[in-house]
């Protein structure tokens, strides 16, 4: 994708996350020149909204797969997954690898590690992400996404 | 992300009611209402909760209204403070998104013999030995732990459960809605991820808008109905607010996840995927009931098990037994829930499915499902202000039966965002500034304080007012809190 778009001289996105207000809850949206690239940063901003989140001891490996319809809701999968591991044992994933991300499969390898207490800290719990806006569409130079978290 | 408005028709009924029109939207099957008044209706209309409420109105089966009550705000399918009935024997069904996340978030007050004047040089002594023995806070676990036959049970039976192993008394039982259980509940439905998330968070706050507050009776509305309840004015409080926790935000996702392809299968057209359901007697709405009485039945157990580490923590400060502070369950209610309740519709009486998403149920005097000491007065219907002003006591009214299905609301609402919230805060500590307003605050989270400051939060009085005028309920006592914790 990224050498189709410097093909045709547009500037891919840089891959990158902004959180915003969404009356009692938040949200953020993340950009990326490929579908691919959303997951890492998607990560990142559900993770910013938790709290800074510092890596410790190394943790289980990461397989995760999900097949579906709809590309935005694979995404949203794939942070649940993230929520719930984080949950159920103060664990996160440090390098996702996507092995494929296309509009009916999602699969992510990755690293994880288990939160260094010391020098980590909590901003607030994330409930859920919800379907709520949940969207990707393609913009110019790459892909959006929007996903809201119910705090 | 600038929320739209929203600009359909809101036609005023009378001084507190605004109806949607079914011919607003093709699909809705009976009209939307809103209780508000003129100025709330002004603040609601900045987001599109009230198209949430005319989408509600097309789920198939439902009775009389969409309903939402004053402190109405966006939410999810569903607006918070929505309120729907739906009838089995018309294809009713049941939404997940009628229920929300927590499953059960609800709240608990408790009274006390104890006067503010005599626990004001303990107050900070008082805080924060409730901020040591209460858990709150991302990724906090409880400090009782219940293995996976032990939660079964726990889920089956509900707040009894965890009275008979010594964690209250027996009359916390009767003082909580339905006892403290919802029956045909079906601990097996619950998954296993659901119980990984969250089995081990059964006794623990949680984070966000949830908290245990310290307070005493400010004023008194209505002294019978105050009387009843052991509340007198200058005495203490103690106020909890919390949900099913991880587990049954779970319970929550499962279902989503589960009933996405459902609506198509019994033909449902919805106007908003979020409102996925099924049918109430289908064994999909089936299998989403038995799991969602467990999460309820659970979070039950939790605000109950709070209660105790809350007598224990008092006990200690003010080195007495609990019993002897005279602390006393006056009720627990749920305000995310559905239930299937009784009501005449149509010169018959059906067996309706009640979602309150953000909405408390508030039964009148007389109701068979009230504890005795409470059919002469109503239900206590508890609705949490903000920290810094006051929360409000109010009792069901005769009108909560003939116009709202036997709800009231649940809170203030939010008038600020978080992000809005914590800009708000800049250059400022909303700790000092509770404690200059006489309020003693303690969370764990680096943002908690800011982002549910009182500024982020409407007036509760506006809100309460407007259902006293409805007659849906009626106010008995206003508290005022002195000391907070929060995850």
């Amino acid at each position: 994708m990224d050498e189709v778009l410097a093909r045709r001289n547009i500037p891919c996105v840089e891959s990158s996350f902004e959180i915003f207000d969404h009356t009692a809850d938040m949200g953020f949206r993340v950009r990326a020149a490929t579908m691919p690239g959303l997951v890492e940063p998607a990560g990142k901003a559900l993770y910013a909204i938790i709290g800074e989140l510092v890596a410790g001891e190394p943790s289980d490996p990461l397989r995760f797969e999900a097949s579906g319809e709809d590309p935005s809701v694979l995404l949203r999968d794939y942070l649940d997954e993230l929520l719930v591991l984080f949950e159920r044992g103060q664990v996160i994933v440090v390098r996702p690898v996507v092995e494929a991300f296309d509009a009916s499969r999602l699969v992510i390898v990755g690293e994880t590690a288990r939160i260094d207490p010391e020098r980590s800290a909590f901003h607030r719990e994330v409930k859920a992400i919800t379907y709520h806006e949940l969207d990707i569409r393609k913009i110019a130079g790459g892909f959006e996404a929007t996903v809201i978290v119910d705090i | 992300m600038p929320n739209e408005h929203y600009t359909g028709p809101l036609e005023r009924v009378d001084h507190c009611r605004w109806r949607i029109p079914k011919s607003y939207k093709e699909g809705m099957r009976v009209d939307g209402l809103i209780y508000a008044d003129a100025k709330l209706v002004e603040a609601i209309k900045q987001d599109k909760s009230p198209e949430q409420v005319a989408n509600v109105a097309c789920l198939p089966g439902i009775v009389r209204y969409s309903l939402a009550m004053p402190d109405i705000h966006w939410g999810y399918g569903f607006c918070i403070g929505g309120v729907a009935a739906t009838d089995p024997t018309q294809g009713g069904v049941i939404s997940p998104g009628g229920v929300g996340y927590d499953i059960n978030c609800g709240v608990r007050l408790i009274r006390t013999n104890i006067t503010i004047d005599d626990a004001r040089p303990r107050m900070e002594k008082l805080v924060n030995q409730l901020f040591r023995d209460v858990p709150c806070g991302v990724g906090q676990g409880g400090v009782i732990k219940f293995d996976r036959r032990e939660l079964r049970d726990l889920m089956e039976i509900g707040s009894k459960y965890v009275v008979d192993r010594g964690l209250g008394w027996s009359s916390d039982v009767e003082s909580t809605e339905a006892g403290g259980r919802i029956p045909h509940a079906e601990p097996d439905l619950v998954s296993d991820r659901a119980l990984q998330r969250g089995g081990d968070q059964c006794g623990t706050l949680g984070s966000g808008n949830h908290f245990l507050e310290v307070q005493y009776v400010e004023h008194i509305d209505d002294a019978p109905a105050a009387k009843a309840m052991g509340l007198e004015k200058g005495y203490v409080t103690v106020l909890i607010h919390s949900g099913s926790r991880g587990l049954g935000y779970q319970v929550c996702d499962d279902a989503l996840k589960d009933l996405r392809d459902t609506p198509r299968k019994y033909g449902i057209d919805l106007p908003d995927k979020q409102l996925v359901c099924a049918p109430v007697d289908s064994p999909e709405g089936k299998k989403y009931l038995g799991a969602m009485r467990a999460a309820a039945n659970f979070a039950w157990c939790n605000r109950q098990i709070m209660t105790h580490l809350a007598r224990e923590a008092f006990a200690r400060v003010f080195e007495t037994s609990a019993e002897r502070l005279g602390m006393h369950l006056v009720y627990d209610v749920a305000h995310n829930i559905a239930k299937m309740e009784p009501y005449d519709v149509d010169d018959r009486t059906a067996e309706l499915c009640v979602h309150r998403k953000g909405a408390t149920r508030a039964f009148p005097p007389g109701h068979p499902e009230l504890p005795e000491r409470y059919r002469g007065i109503g239900q206590p219907v508890l609705v949490p202000g903000d920290m810094g002003r006051s929360s409000y006591v109010l009792v069901g009214q005769p009108g909560s039966m003939e116009h709202t299905f036997g709800s009231c609301c649940h809170g203030a609402g939010r008038r600020m965002s978080r992000g809005a919230a914590i800009r708000a805060s800049k250059g400022r500590s909303i700790k000092q500034e509770l404690a200059d307003r006489g309020v003693i605050a303690r969370a764990r989270g680096r943002t908690g304080l800011e982002e549910e400051q009182p500024d982020a939060y409407k007036d509760v009085i506006q809100v309460v007012d407007v259902l006293h005028s409805a007659s849906i309920s009626r106010k008995v006592a206003k508290l005022r809190p002195v000391g907070v914790i929060k995850g």
